[in-house]
């Protein structure tokens, strides 16, 4: 008994830290749905106390100072290799430079790149974003601009981008059934693991008070992680579903994502 | 080169990769699990990038360790807050005057997050020294039961268990039902 307790708890756990919301845990597992709602809010209250977003300045310079140290190791290689060769006919050395060239512009570049994505009116996939109704209610508009847009390939390290056309929605437009589609391009057929929104600016007219609000986002960006299939001849339509949830009684909300109503679907495309 | 010294190349060049693809996901991840235990964000900013340098350095004994990376990298991360609290000779936990970084409110508001902080600090204080890092791999940098368990070198059931009484422990300390 205990230990499913502990399976189901650990799953929960998972579920949110992917992005998943408390409510959804709890109606999966109705017989537990009390005693885990005090435990994951427990939860909630202590990564709320440590709260803390790094700095992009931070984050950027330690990537280039890790890009900076991996360019070095594999420049090492063929210093060494050269004179381990040295006798070797002067070819290999040629050789040596040639993949050492080639890695550093096919493999280490795009390692810290991810792929750009040219938008196309009759490309194969195509974004959307929605809104499940939770507390939008409470807003006359709420605005929240996107500035790129990334997939991550499933099985590998491969990271594709693409910035939307449509960079700003009003969420309460978008409630329910209803969706807006902010970019269509071209992505590469194959298997995707993982949706991520990068958010510049929410903005949040409250419907009582015609007041402005910032709604928070904790990290800037909302990931959905979710297995989908993009192919060369159907069009696939990804609807990423946005959620704003009031955190208390403290006139605040936050941004989420909300997986269930989120998802891929395709069409075959129009013959031309 | 002989083959042997080929395929050790090849292994090494695929932890290369395998490693930066890992750091967009894993530098703010990591730097949120070192703030737990330090309390200080630049000094977490700065020990989260020097965990993705040493890793670099270090990706010769990575074979050895028999866990999935992002699980060694938690490791290195532990093993150089340990050596920076020492240096500092500081507390395990967040000081309580950085909670005035948690917002800009007007003081009433700052007044009763320094209170719920306080309440907070003070639960994982009691938990014991397993079970905080339990909780702080688990809430902070995200890991799966799984791969937690491979970095304390205990089974998945006890971790489970493990996260359950510390969570109810917290429960208990930090009074949920207020």
């Amino acid at each position: 008994m205990t230990e499913d307790f502990d399976r189901i708890l650990d799953e929960c756990i998972d579920r949110i830290n992917r992005g998943d919301n408390l409510a959804d845990c709890l109606s999966d597992y109705p017989a537990y749905s009390e005693k885990l709602r005090s435990l994951l809010q427990s939860m909630h209250d202590v990564q709320k106390t440590y709260i803390f977003t790094p700095s992009a300045d931070s984050k950027r310079a330690a990537r280039q100072k890790l890009h900076a140290a991996l360019g070095k190791r594999r420049q090492v290689t063929p210093v060494l290799s050269f004179f381990k060769v040295i006798s070797r006919p002067a070819v290999w050395a040629t050789v040596a430079v040639l993949v050492l060239a080639i890695v550093g512009t096919l493999v280490i570049r795009p390692l810290f790149n991810p792929q750009t994505l040219i938008s196309s009116p009759d490309g194969n996939f195509a974004f959307l974003i929605s809104d499940e109704p939770n507390d939008i209610g409470d807003f006359e508009s709420l605005n929240v601009t996107i500035s790129r847009v990334e997939l991550q390939a499933a099985g590998s390290v491969k990271r594709l981008e693409f910035t939307p056309k449509t960079k700003t929605v009003d969420l309460t437009q978008l409630q329910g059934e209803q969706s807006q589609e902010i970019w269509r391009g071209n992505v590469p057929a194959g298997q995707y693991s993982q949706v991520c929104i990068y958010v510049g600016e929410v903005k949040g007219k409250l419907e009582s008070t015609g007041q402005t609000v910032d709604v928070k986002l904790p990290s800037n960006r909302l990931r959905i992680s979710m297995p989908f299939e993009v192919t060369a001849d159907a069009v696939t339509s990804f609807t990423f579903d946005i959620t704003v949830v009031a955190t208390g009684n403290n006139g605040k909300y936050i941004l989420k994502p909300q997986i269930g109503e989120s998802g891929a679907r395709q069409e075959q495309k129009p013959l031309e | 080169m002989n083959i042997g010294n080929r395929e050790n190349i090849s292994t090494i060049n695929e932890y290369e990769t395998q490693l930066s693809g890992l750091y967009e996901e894993y530098y703010d991840k990591i730097a949120r699990y070192v703030y737990v235990h330090i309390g200080n964000k630049e000094e977490a900013e700065d020990i989260a990038g020097e965990v993705f340098l040493k890793a670099l350095k270090s990706l010769k004994s990575y074979r050895e360790q028999g866990v999935p990376m992002q699980g060694w990298l938690f490791r290195i991360a532990h093993n150089l807050t340990v050596d920076y609290l020492r240096k500092m000779d500081k507390r395990r936990t967040v000081p309580i005057d950085s909670v005035a970084l948690l917002g800009n409110d007007n003081p009433a508001d700052t007044a009763e997050k320094n209170i719920e902080f306080e309440r907070v600090v003070e639960a994982m204080n009691q938990l014991t020294t397993e079970q905080r890092e339990v909780i702080n791999l688990r809430f902070f940098g995200e890991l799966t039961s799984k791969e937690v368990s491979s970095i304390l070198g205990k089974r998945d059931g006890a971790v489970r268990e493990m996260q359950r009484a510390a969570i109810e422990k917290l429960r208990a300390i930090m009074g949920v039902e207020r």
